[in-house]
């Protein structure tokens, strides 16, 4: 029934090798791993209806601590990434109970300075983070027979696991807890009438939406192989915010449609190096006043008009 | 099994406000019971504290012999005591099947994390859908399962909110104002969807204005009266019940003889002509024409919903009047903007005064006089603009008329007592030097004392030529000093005259305290009218 969400995924493991394009892979790498934290912080936004400007600290995270336990302890990356979503999901679930007794403003100001806190700890903690320099040589996924520190294998490994996560992330908006979760984004007191446990909901959601993020970021160490803490700072936060919006905070379709039409707009923005985030944030401004419901639905009303704009004269 | 819920010796205090002052009764299993009482007696607070939303500040609430009062929210729905609300709180973006299935999930016990690796549209989904659709059926929302809440006309919103709490399998069933803005025929609907629950073995208490609906539905009934438990008891009981009688019509007016009623209007300085106004399918306002003469005090009386508001906000600009039109001095008022009609002299005291909290009380009245300012000096320093002398000379009348402000002027708004809050709020809109002042509910929430401190006010400023316009739940209160007095119910004018004849004729005491199902429509009214508080006490 909702296996049709995993259609684009098929399509683009099936044309992207096709094209052969070293370029489109890596692109295609990078919305894979952005659409992670992406989908997390659409269900945290979208479906319920709470706000978190500091979504980057998770990928960080994720990031840092399988990065860490591969380097540190030695661990197999397939044992630090699960491990380090872990972490990251009970660190979420925690400052879940604190941060949550905040609303709107005030909830979009403290994610704020927790996205600001990690990013500041991410460089000051020199010993454990490498300071600004950051990590080298984080070993990638080790696989008999494949390279997955290439860009044609890892290309597979990144888009099966999105394309997992969607299928899981679409399972639960779907169920009927997934009733209780846009419910609460409707209305919390609503939810609490009827037994539904908000402040305890809010966490779990806080901390699966953490955990898809951590998922992305230790993807990233092991695929770049080194990491910095440029790539997870509040500017990051902000483009998940863009390709959330875009896609329209209510639809996991649409996160992938967001996160596809952000990056490909802002690929050649690389020159620019930071003020790329002065595009995205004059895209959010713009999506935000003048498609409330995403680009994506924006552009399906513009179709639907047209459409009837001719169809009398077809008729 | 639970057989019953007991309140005992329920008080709740917010700062200053004693909202609910030892109240205490027992609903056992099975009973159909109704609270009613006038605005502001505390019947949201009773049932935000049995609901758990308020903990009491003393006093608990027992179900059986285990005390639930402490316990949050969701906790109380799991134990079988579940609430609708007056806002509904419905999830609009969900359609009316999902808002009921929502209500049975936590019952279902589906829990979080399996719902990742299972299918959605399970056995488990499928069976919720089915009790969903025989919940919808009960309430007779059956056919519209598929559409999205929002889009749902008030009435059927009203019964989704029933249905979507029966899904939580509570037994206990606290419905806060069911009824609230239903039509005649939607209200039929929700009396046989009440009875129905009855019968099926839900107790059942409900908060409702609409006399007749409660006269016929309930059992039982409870009032209250500014946080007391007045009255406890059949409906004809309740009823004889003087203290009953004198919260909700007060006690004989005192000031009826203080007006000579002059033999003619005067000449209209504000006229409306069949004003109509519809929200989403519910007529607000139908066909309304009313006018206050200059140098008059009139009032616009009727119940809760009956679209006094309306008319304010039509006035004041707020909405736009599907027909009819406007005069202030002779001028057309349509497609006049809100800040313009202000200008030109319409000042509205809000209802529950929304006051600046973080200003003081002078800096609340010098923003009154925004309109009053020049533009150019709007930036200028409060204290030297205050010390000129056209704000200066307007400065005197709110302290002139109310001296207990000009002892707090340099306290913050926020700080106020209720009363002095809305002698604030009418300062504030005098500042702009009105034509026609309006006040909405002034008398919402405050002392009796406090209340005929307000009147002498607003007959202070009719002496001095300033028109007024009161709107008012108060019947006999807002009656006593009108020179002429509009009734409107739900939306309609049912009646106008001279406030004492209007008062004299007790044809609206009638309408309005009539237990009984309306016989006659163009003089039943159905509504209980708001507590025209003891004005000798």
């Amino acid at each position: 029934m909702s296996l049709w969400r995993l259609l684009p995924f098929a399509l683009v493991l099936a044309v992207v090798p096709l094209l052969d394009s070293s370029y489109l892979t890596s692109v295609a790498i990078i919305i894979a791993l952005h659409a992670l934290p992406a989908l997390g912080l659409s269900l945290v936004m979208g479906f319920a209806g709470q706000i978190s400007l500091g979504h980057a600290a998770f990928y960080g995270l994720g990031a840092y601590g399988s990065a860490l336990l591969a380097l540190r302890l030695g661990l197999s990356p397939w044992l630090a990434t699960p491990a380090a979503i872990a972490v990251t999901g009970l660190v979420a679930y925690g400052l879940g109970w604190s941060i949550f007794r905040l609303r709107g403003h005030h909830l979009a100001l403290g994610t704020l300075g927790l996205g600001i806190v990690a990013s500041i700890g991410f460089v000051e903690l020199r010993g454990v983070t490498g300071g600004s320099i950051g990590l080298s040589a984080i070993p990638s996924y080790p696989l008999p027979g494949l390279d997955l520190a290439a860009d044609q294998s890892f290309f597979f490994l990144a888009w099966i696991v999105a394309a997992l996560a969607f299928l899981a992330a679409g399972n639960l908006v779907d169920s009927p807890a997934g009733l209780a979760i846009r419910g609460l984004g409707d209305s919390e007191r609503g939810a609490a009438s009827l037994g539904i446990g908000v402040a305890r909901l809010k966490c779990r959601i806080f901390a699966l939406s953490a955990m898809l993020a951590a998922l992305g970021g230790a993807l990233y160490a092991h695929y770049i192989g080194f990491i910095s803490p440029q790539p997870f700072g509040v500017g990051f936060s902000i483009k998940l915010l863009v390709m959330v919006a875009i896609g329209g905070f209510r639809s996991i379709g649409g996160v992938l449609a967001g996160v596809a039409f952000a990056t490909l707009v802002t690929e050649p923005l690389q020159d620019l190096g930071y003020y790329d985030v002065v595009v995205f944030g004059a895209l959010l401004v713009v999506i935000t006043i003048f498609c409330p419901a995403g680009l994506l639905q924006a552009v399906r009303d513009g179709a639907r008009r047209g459409i009837r704009l001719l169809a009398p004269r077809a008729g | 099994m639970t057989m019953r819920l007991a309140v005992r010796d329920v008080s709740v205090r917010f700062q200053g406000l004693q909202a609910l002052r030892g109240v205490g009764f027992e609903l056992r299993q099975g009973e159909l019971t109704a609270l009613i009482g006038p605005n502001g007696a505390g019947k949201s607070t009773l049932i935000n504290v049995i609901s758990g939303e308020l903990r009491p500040t003393a006093g608990a609430v027992l179900l059986d012999d285990r005390e639930i009062s402490g316990l949050p929210a969701h906790a109380i729905s799991r134990i079988g005591v579940a609430r609708t609300f007056q806002g509904l709180e419905l999830f609009g973006s969900l359609s009316a099947r999902d808002n009921v299935v929502a209500g049975s999930v936590q019952r279902a016990g589906l829990g979080f994390w399996r719902n990742l690796v299972r299918p959605p549209r399970g056995a488990a989904t499928r069976r919720l859908e089915a009790a969903a659709q025989d919940a919808l059926d009960l309430v007779g929302l059956g056919h519209r399962a598929d559409d999205p809440a929002h889009i749902l006309p008030a009435g059927e919103q009203r019964l989704l909110a029933i249905a979507r709490v029966l899904a939580t399998d509570g037994r206990w069933l606290i419905l806060d104002e069911p009824g609230a803005g239903l039509n005649d025929v939607e209200k039929r609907a929700l009396a046989r969807v009440i009875r129905e629950l009855r019968r099926r073995g839900w107790t059942i208490l409900f908060v409702d204005h609409d006399m007749a609906l409660v006269g016929d539905l309930a059992e039982r009934l409870l009032v209250l009266d500014r946080g007391e438990l007045i009255a406890d008891g059949t409906a004809d009981r309740v009823r004889a019940e003087p203290r009953v009688v004198s919260a909700y019509l007060g006690v004989k007016p005192r000031r009826s003889s203080m007006r000579a009623a002059a033999p003619i209007r005067p000449p209209a300085l504000l006229e409306a002509q069949g004003l109509s106004i519809g929200y989403g399918g519910v007529q607000a306002l139908d066909r309304v024409s009313m006018r206050v003469g200059a140098g008059e005090l009139v009032a616009v009386i009727g119940a809760n919903g009956a679209g006094k508001s309306t008319l304010l906000k039509a006035l004041t600009g707020v909405v736009v009047p599907a027909a009819g039109t406007i005069h202030l001095d002779r001028a057309v008022l349509a497609g006049v903007r809100t800040a313009e009609r202000v200008r030109r002299g319409l000042s509205l005291v809000p209802e529950g005064r929304e006051l600046f909290g973080s200003l003081t009380v002078q800096e609340n009245l010098m923003v009154g006089a925004y309109s009053r300012v020049p533009r150019w000096a709007r930036s200028l320093p409060l204290g030297g603009l205050a010390a000129t002398s056209d704000i200066a000379r307007a400065l005197e009348r709110p302290y002139g008329l109310f001296p207990r402000l000009a002892e707090r002027r340099h306290q913050l708004a926020g700080s106020l007592s209720g009363g002095e809050g809305q002698m604030l709020a009418i300062g504030r809109a005098l500042m702009n030097q009105p034509l026609l002042l309006m006040l909405d509910e002034p008398s919402l929430g405050l002392a009796p004392q406090v209340i005929e401190e307000i009147l002498d006010a607003l007959l202070t400023l009719r002496r001095d030529g300033l028109a007024l316009l009161l709107v008012e739940q108060n019947a006999r209160t807002a009656l006593e000093i009108a020179d002429y007095a509009y009734v409107l119910e739900t939306g309609r004018l049912v009646a106008e005259g001279r406030g004492a004849q209007l008062l004299e004729a007790g044809a609206i005491a009638e309408a309005y305290f009539g237990f009984d199902r309306r016989t006659d429509p163009a003089a039943a009214a159905g509504h209980l009218p708001q507590p025209a508080h003891d004005l000798q006490s």
